[in-house]
């Protein structure tokens, strides 16, 4: 197991109270997993990932834990996970285009933060120009400045540089989104080669996009308001969801060969809640078709089959 | 795929490892990169060279002298003559214009030098901690520098320079140092608070690099132009506040400044009698040193910041 996330809460402070972002999530992602983490905007997957890597000011550690390879992971603590950074747990943000110091070459730029980790950068050189022409990048840019070159290089570069030392998970955040359709095949196609290779054990990618997650991922978690719906693998989540948000969801993505002009295309109706005070019991509940009485309690997150875990009362029963 | 054809030259990280492959290649290494720009900067050259100049004066001039600063003995109010050596003349008590231009001008530099750096310093210290940690640490220091900020300096200049008997040309500069700091530790600190919410130094904090190295190796690169104005700045300051302390009669014992000569001209006269050769030069003096210093200034942000850089 590399991952365990067991019960994991982190809350937003606010004026108005605690913003319960994750609320108890509970999940793990195996050796060589690639796992994509979907959801609507402010659902709390890109909270998850920055709890994993670094809280921000505004967050607070309510409880849970995070092991790592069997060794705990500090992460309430940020000066303690320093250790674990980048070394263990790396992550490509979702500004990569912006991610690197716009006066110091590259070059420079990975010499510091190799040696600030204790590694030599001379004897790191070889591997990190292999990988630099693995992604396509002549390792000349080492000695370029980040203007020198265009978004995707820089985003290659930025992926690069945070798996050099294969970590043991790798957190990407949003790393499609602002790209076109076929440079956002070639990032995922770069991913599962890192993973493949071996330069990251296991992978969480988090996006709100679907399509790509079913091309790369092996294993689809699906979030809603702060908790987890359901976890499967990509195959089973697109072709036989059980959670009722998950079914909704699919059935909102159009088809290729369909014409909704004949037959509309549904969405789901309503919106998220809000959470700073988010409803009693399932949180799926006041858009839910399936919705009884028996969800004014929370469901448990169950596995229901080998590897596919839901959380609704009509699957677990 | 690179934009560039050849191989250009690895930078420092691999220059280390192996010598550069082709010479004529497009990219070059870090210092000479850094010099090319700099040579082609017409500021940064005239302010530079007439900053040298003066300066390789002030280390070589006082050995050329063939009299004491503070000897007596040539002819009294002497215009520029060669003989004897009295290139700059003489005061009217028949002292070496130019021994005492060359002690002075010596003086100026560890006096801008000194002063404008432990301004600096403390400035950057105060600043770079008040901007990156915030909160309390920010307060507090934001407190302390508001203080020393609304004290009224050059009285108090005034009141220490008067108590103490014997006047050296250091105390001189860490007094100017300790207190002209304030406001380049306000700017610093705004700066800083900008820099701070940046994209790549949030990436810094999550590859878990320290504070000190987001600060020194993130933040300050992003205003090394900023951080060179700011010592000029602070070395002419004190060079002007030395040379007005000077000036008013509070200047170091047993030696001569430029701002001594310009009190000793005054009060002797020397404008009413035409004896421009002992006021002109330590005036011109600072206003070069000064005025090339606020030049090269100018010119250095195209040196430091690549953006603004034009092939």
């Amino acid at each position: 197991m590399s991952l365990l996330v067991d019960d994991l809460k982190v809350y937003y402070r606010t004026l108005a109270g605690d913003v319960r972002a994750l609320d108890g999530v509970t999940f793990s992602v195996a050796d060589g997993e690639i796992m994509g983490l979907a959801g609507e905007s402010g659902c709390g997957k890109s909270t998850l990932g920055n709890s994993l890597i670094r809280f921000d000011t505004r967050m607070r550690y309510v409880g849970g834990h995070a092991t790592l390879d069997g060794t705990e992971l500090p992460i309430w603590d940020t000066l303690g996970m320093n250790a674990f950074r980048f070394k263990k747990i790396s992550i490509v943000p979702q500004y990569a285009m912006s991610a690197l110091n716009p006066t110091r070459k590259i070059g420079d730029l990975t010499a510091d933060l190799l040696t600030a980790h204790g590694v030599s950068p001379k004897q790191e050189l070889p591997e990190l120009r292999r990988r630099l022409e693995l992604v396509g990048l002549d390792p000349a840019v080492l000695g370029m400045f980040p203007m020198e070159l265009s978004g995707g290089m820089k985003q290659r570069t930025v992926m690069v540089l945070s798996t050099l030392l294969d970590p043991s998970l790798l957190i990407a955040d949003e790393i499609t989104s602002a790209l076109d359709v076929s440079t956002q095949k070639a990032v995922g196609e770069t991913l599962v080669g890192f993973r493949d290779r071996g330069f990251v054990k296991s992978l969480m990618v988090i996006t709100h996009d679907l399509s790509i997650l079913y091309q790369i991922a092996d294993t689809i978690l699906i979030m809603y308001a702060g908790r987890l719906a359901e976890k499967a693998s990509g195959e089973t989540i697109i072709s036989s969801p059980r959670h009722p948000y998950t079914r909704l969801l699919i059935s909102s993505l159009p088809e290729v060969g369909i014409r909704y002009a004949e037959k509309k295309l549904t969405g789901i109706p309503g919106t998220p809640p809000g959470l700073l005070n988010p409803p009693q019991g399932c949180r799926f509940r006041d858009r839910c078709p399936l919705a009884s009485k028996k969800c004014l309690e929370a469901p448990p997150f169950v596995e229901v089959e080998d590897e596919h875990f839901v959380a609704c009362w009509e699957e677990a029963a | 795929m690179s934009t560039s054809g050849k191989l250009a030259e690895p930078p420092d990280l691999v220059s280390e490892l192996e010598p550069p492959v082709e010479p004529d290649a497009k990219h070059m290494s870090g210092f000479r990169e850094t010099l090319h720009f700099a040579l082609r900067n017409r500021k940064l050259v005239f302010g530079l060279s007439v900053t040298l100049t003066m300066l390789l004066f002030a280390i070589v001039g006082p050995f050329l002298a063939q009299h004491g600063p503070l000897d007596y003995g040539g002819v009294l109010s002497s215009a520029p003559t060669t003989k004897d050596g009295y290139w700059f003349g003489t005061t009217m008590q028949g002292q070496d214009v130019f021994a005492q231009f060359v002690t002075g001008l010596r003086l100026l530099f560890i006096v801008g030098a000194l002063g404008g750096g432990i301004a600096a310093g403390i400035g950057m210290v105060v600043g770079f901690t008040a901007g990156y940690r915030g909160g309390v640490v920010d307060d507090i220091l934001n407190m302390i520098t508001n203080v020393v900020l609304v004290i009224p300096t050059f009285a108090l200049l005034l009141v220490i320079a008067a108590y103490l008997q014997v006047r050296g040309i250091l105390t001189e500069a860490v007094f100017i140092g300790l207190t002209s700091w304030p406001w380049a530790a306000r700017a610093l600190r705004a700066q800083t608070f900008s820099l701070v919410s940046r994209d790549f130094v949030d990436m810094a904090r999550m590859s878990g690099r320290s504070s000190r190295q987001i600060i020194f190796k993130e933040i300050a690169p992003n205003m090394s132009s900023y951080l060179f104005m700011m010592f000029i700045l602070l070395f002419g300051g004190a060079v002007l506040i030395a040379a007005t302390l000077d000036f008013i009669g509070l200047g170091p014992s047993g030696t001569i400044s430029l701002g001594m000569m310009m009190q000793l001209s005054v009060q002797n006269a020397a404008l009413q009698l035409g004896l421009w050769w002992w006021f002109v030069p330590p005036g011109l003096a600072i206003m070069a040193v000064v005025g090339s210093l606020y030049v090269m200034n100018v010119g250095l942000d195209e040196v430091f910041n690549p953006k603004l850089r034009e092939l």
